[in-house]
């Protein structure tokens, strides 16, 4: 890997998390001549779209964006991407950051041709965060199935190490060492695009909500991976306790956003999301009754409002004005009660439905975790940027809720930004 | 959905809610949450939400007559739950304080007793009445009170006659049956109409009898602070509440004996320690206080909750007299006589704020949330 030890004045970029904003931001500066080191804390790049089934309002598969970006840093020799790699310290200003990456230990290295022998030979599983903990995946994993780039990794925690190494006698190719050490790179870098994204907020912290408590209450981001043909159900959309496809289903809108007791901001996505879950659900199931609870319904955009106004013809989509604030779970056949009052007609509802969905916002990354750098960080979590200051920008969901269009849009502004600190010192 | 119609915001009616506690109103969006999360709010027409937009457009005439907010019991679960802190607990108890004192005539009165600065003329007017009226009488020939009270045994009627004070408390009760038999017609009225209005209702009419049948349904869990114990958040209140209402009950008790003992059978007082109408008056004067007690600090370990002079005068008057009525006896059987009488007279000028001011205080909820609930019961508001 190269090492940029150049003083400020051309310098590089760095752009920390290779999500969609992460990739467009690195791209766009590499595509106009910027060296640039993209890392990333997953072992693949993609983020949270490569979990998503379908972008709103065009409903075209992310996988197709992804992989032509994929492709696009594959050609560009400027770009250094660093997975399974951690920012562990920023020093320096505008124009002159020192920065320390760590690198954690994949444990499989670049000759893996990703022909899965290791994984029939794996004793070991562990549950598949890439898809919520709906389904297991072995040890010795391929995140999913485009994950870039296209090398398998070992989960250390689930691994049984050494002592067990079959995954090591039956590579052909001698790209698994289960001794791999994590290790440590410093780089010098003119400017930092922030573009650490978004972590789905924690649904059991809403008590009245029952998720964790009852099996057929999911959230949003899990239908998306049910609605995936990668994902744990192939495709189907499907109550988790006995595997049926809902007759009915509740979606709860605001679950945690907009909320002094959780999420204090509006999400963005989520009114959109649930719209798009919709037309999943349609699409499978033509005569499921869907029950959307809101406070309003946001479809911001022209765009956006004509595909509101086309779901609200399904006369089978039946939107109720009043959030839901209690669930009840039917023992028996596992159905979930929504209680909410429908704030235009006065009357509480209790809808009983197969499966609910709760739409549950996104928390930015900085509100789970600390980073590094003097970065200026709003109570939400949020990066607040400092133009005059310059130097450090905040891209995509790490500035503020949004959508993938609003981040790439933004994440190309911050990629000048960042030019423009490194031209001007 | 009700007929379309143009709604006339009162301003200054919002401004005054903010003022009574309910100043967080206008965060609220209108999600409902909190009609769900409420444990004792009906299925049909639920409170607080509606109450809320009311509130917030002003609309007075949907809150000052509406049963449904005396249905509420300030549990505060929805204030916990609301996703925009806008307190809907505290914004009906503002709507009640605004509603008691728009029921109870003359309205001046009112205004006073729900203003701290006039808190020294109220409690000056009994002082003074007492006084006066002892020695306009004293003119007369009529020597109900004595300023130097002789005899071996403390007796506070020889300071203050039984007849000097029934001269002027029972007019005072009087006045308060009767401010809040005027208060209490329109009252009526106006939660049939507005259930009428809102759909919360399944009679045309309200017949008297079955009223008052429905009022002794609703008594038992009033006593049993039945839907005190439904919430979830300020359970804790319960037990105070039930100890204060109870220690009331207790002494209204005794106040009867010992007025038909002295009027019908001439025996005059201090009772007996013995006696069990002393114990009953004891027993009924410490659950006073201890309640009290409690309620001041369940107050203080919930700052979030808003407290406002109207909380803080009841709770103030219902410790006051308490502590002074017990210290009137204890001062008595310990012997000091002067110390006593005085004690026994600020005793009988915090007894007369109770009579009077009741109807324009926090404690009218007695009559009010009572003929509530019962007109919920009667009405078949499920």
């Amino acid at each position: 890997m190269t090492e940029n030890k150049e003083a400020s004045g051309s310098g590089s970029i760095l752009v920390v998390g290779g999500g969609i904003s992460g990739l467009t931001a690195a791209l766009e500066a590499a595509e106009v001549g910027y060296e640039v080191f993209l890392v990333e804390t997953n072992p693949y790049l993609g983020g949270r779209v490569a979990q998503l089934n379908q972008y709103f309002p065009k409903l075209c598969p992310p996988s197709c964006g992804l992989e032509i970006n994929f492709r696009r840093i594959k050609e560009n020799p400027l770009i250094h991407t660093f997975t399974l790699a951690e920012v562990a310290k920023v020093e320096g200003g505008p124009g002159n950051y020192n920065v320390s990456i760590k690198l954690n230990p994949r444990y499989i290295n670049e000759n893996c041709t990703a022909c899965s022998d290791c994984v029939e030979v794996c004793p070991a599983e562990r549950s598949n965060e890439f898809n919520f903990g709906m389904d297991m995946s072995k040890a010795v994993y391929l995140p999913f199935e485009m994950a870039f780039p296209t090398q398998y990794v070992i989960d250390p925690v689930a691994c049984q190490g050494v002592d067990c190494g079959k995954c090591v006698d039956v590579c052909k190719y001698d790209a698994i060492d289960l001794e791999m050490k994590e290790k440590t790179i410093d780089l010098q870098v003119g400017s930092i695009i922030w573009a650490t994204g978004w972590t789905p907020y924690d649904a059991t912290r809403m008590d009245k909500l029952g998720f964790g408590q009852y099996p057929n209450i999911v959230t949003n981001m899990m239908l998306e991976r049910m609605a995936s043909t990668n994902g744990p159900t192939v495709g189907a959309i499907q109550r988790p306790s006995d595997s049926k496809g809902p007759e009915s289903v509740a979606f709860v809108q605001c679950a945690g956003s907009r909320d002094e007791n959780h999420l204090t901001y509006c999400s963005y996505i989520c009114c959109m999301a649930s719209l798009k879950h919709a037309t999943y659900i349609r699409e499978r199931f033509p005569d499921t009754k869907i029950y959307i609870f809101y406070i309003d319904m946001r479809a911001p955009g022209q765009r956006y409002e004509k595909f509101y106004d086309k779901i609200k013809e399904d006369e089978n989509v039946i939107f109720i004005k009043g959030k839901v604030a209690e669930v009840i779970e039917n023992p028996d056949n596992n159905n979930v009660t929504v209680v909410a009052e429908n704030a235009v007609t006065g009357e509480k509802v209790r809808q009983e439905v197969e499966l609910v969905v709760l739409a549950t916002g996104m928390q930015p990354t900085a509100a789970l975790s600390k980073l590094p750098g003097d970065l200026k960080i709003s109570e939400e979590g949020f990066m607040i940027n400092d133009f005059d200051k310059g130097g450090m920008f905040a891209a995509g969901c790490a500035n503020k809720p949004a959508d993938v269009v609003s981040s790439n849009q933004n994440a190309t502004g911050m990629a000048l930004k960042a030019i423009q600190t490194l031209v001007n010192r | 959905m009700a007929e379309p119609y143009m709604i006339e915001p009162d301003v200054k009616f919002i401004k005054e809610i903010g003022v009574l506690g309910g100043e967080d109103l206008k965060k609220c969006y209108q999600c409902a949450t909190c009609s769900v999360v409420c444990p004792i709010s009906p299925d049909n027409h639920p409170f607080p939400r509606k109450e809320m937009i009311a509130a917030s457009w002003g609309l007075k005439d949907r809150l000052v007559g509406n049963a449904d907010i005396w249905l509420c019991h300030n549990c505060g679960d929805c204030s916990t739950y609301c996703p925009r802190e806008a307190k809907p607990g505290d914004v009906l108890a503002a709507c009640r304080a605004y509603a008691i004192t728009d029921y109870a005539v003359p309205k001046k009165l009112g205004q006073m007793v729900n203003d701290p600065k006039k808190l020294w003329l109220l409690l000056a007017f009994p002082a003074v009445l007492f006084i006066v009226l002892g020695m306009v009488l004293k003119v007369f020939g009529i020597h109900w009170l004595n300023f130097s009270p002789t005899g071996d045994e403390i007796v506070h009627a020889k300071f203050f006659s039984t007849w000097l004070v029934d001269l002027i408390f029972i007019p005072a009760a009087i006045f308060a049956v009767t401010v809040f038999a005027i208060g209490v017609k329109r009252f009526l009225h106006d939660i049939h109409q507005n259930a009428l209005m809102e759909g919360k209702t399944d009679k045309e009419k309200i017949d008297p009898v079955g009223f008052v049948k429905a009022l002794g349904r609703v008594i038992p869990t009033i006593l049993k602070h039945r839907k005190f114990s439904q919430c979830t958040e300020n359970v804790e209140r319960a037990t105070p509440h039930m100890m204060v209402l109870f220690g009331f009950i207790g002494l209204f008790i005794v106040t009867n004996i010992f007025f038909v003992t002295l009027y019908v059978f001439q025996i005059h007082g201090p009772y007996s320690q013995l006696n069990p109408v002393k114990w009953l008056a004891n027993v009924a004067g410490v659950a006073l206080i201890i309640g009290a007690l409690l309620m001041i600090k369940n107050r203080l370990d919930k700052p979030e909750q808003n407290t406002t002079y109207k909380d803080w005068s009841l709770i103030g008057l219902v410790l006051a007299l308490g502590v002074s009525g017990m210290l009137a006896q204890m001062t008595r059987l310990a012997g000091a006589a002067n110390l006593s009488y005085f004690v026994y007279f600020i005793h009988l000028v915090f007894v007369f704020c109770l009579f009077v001011y009741v109807p324009y205080s926090k404690l009218a909820h007695l009559v009010y949330r009572t003929l509530a609930m019962g007109y919920a019961e009667y009405s078949n508001r499920k």
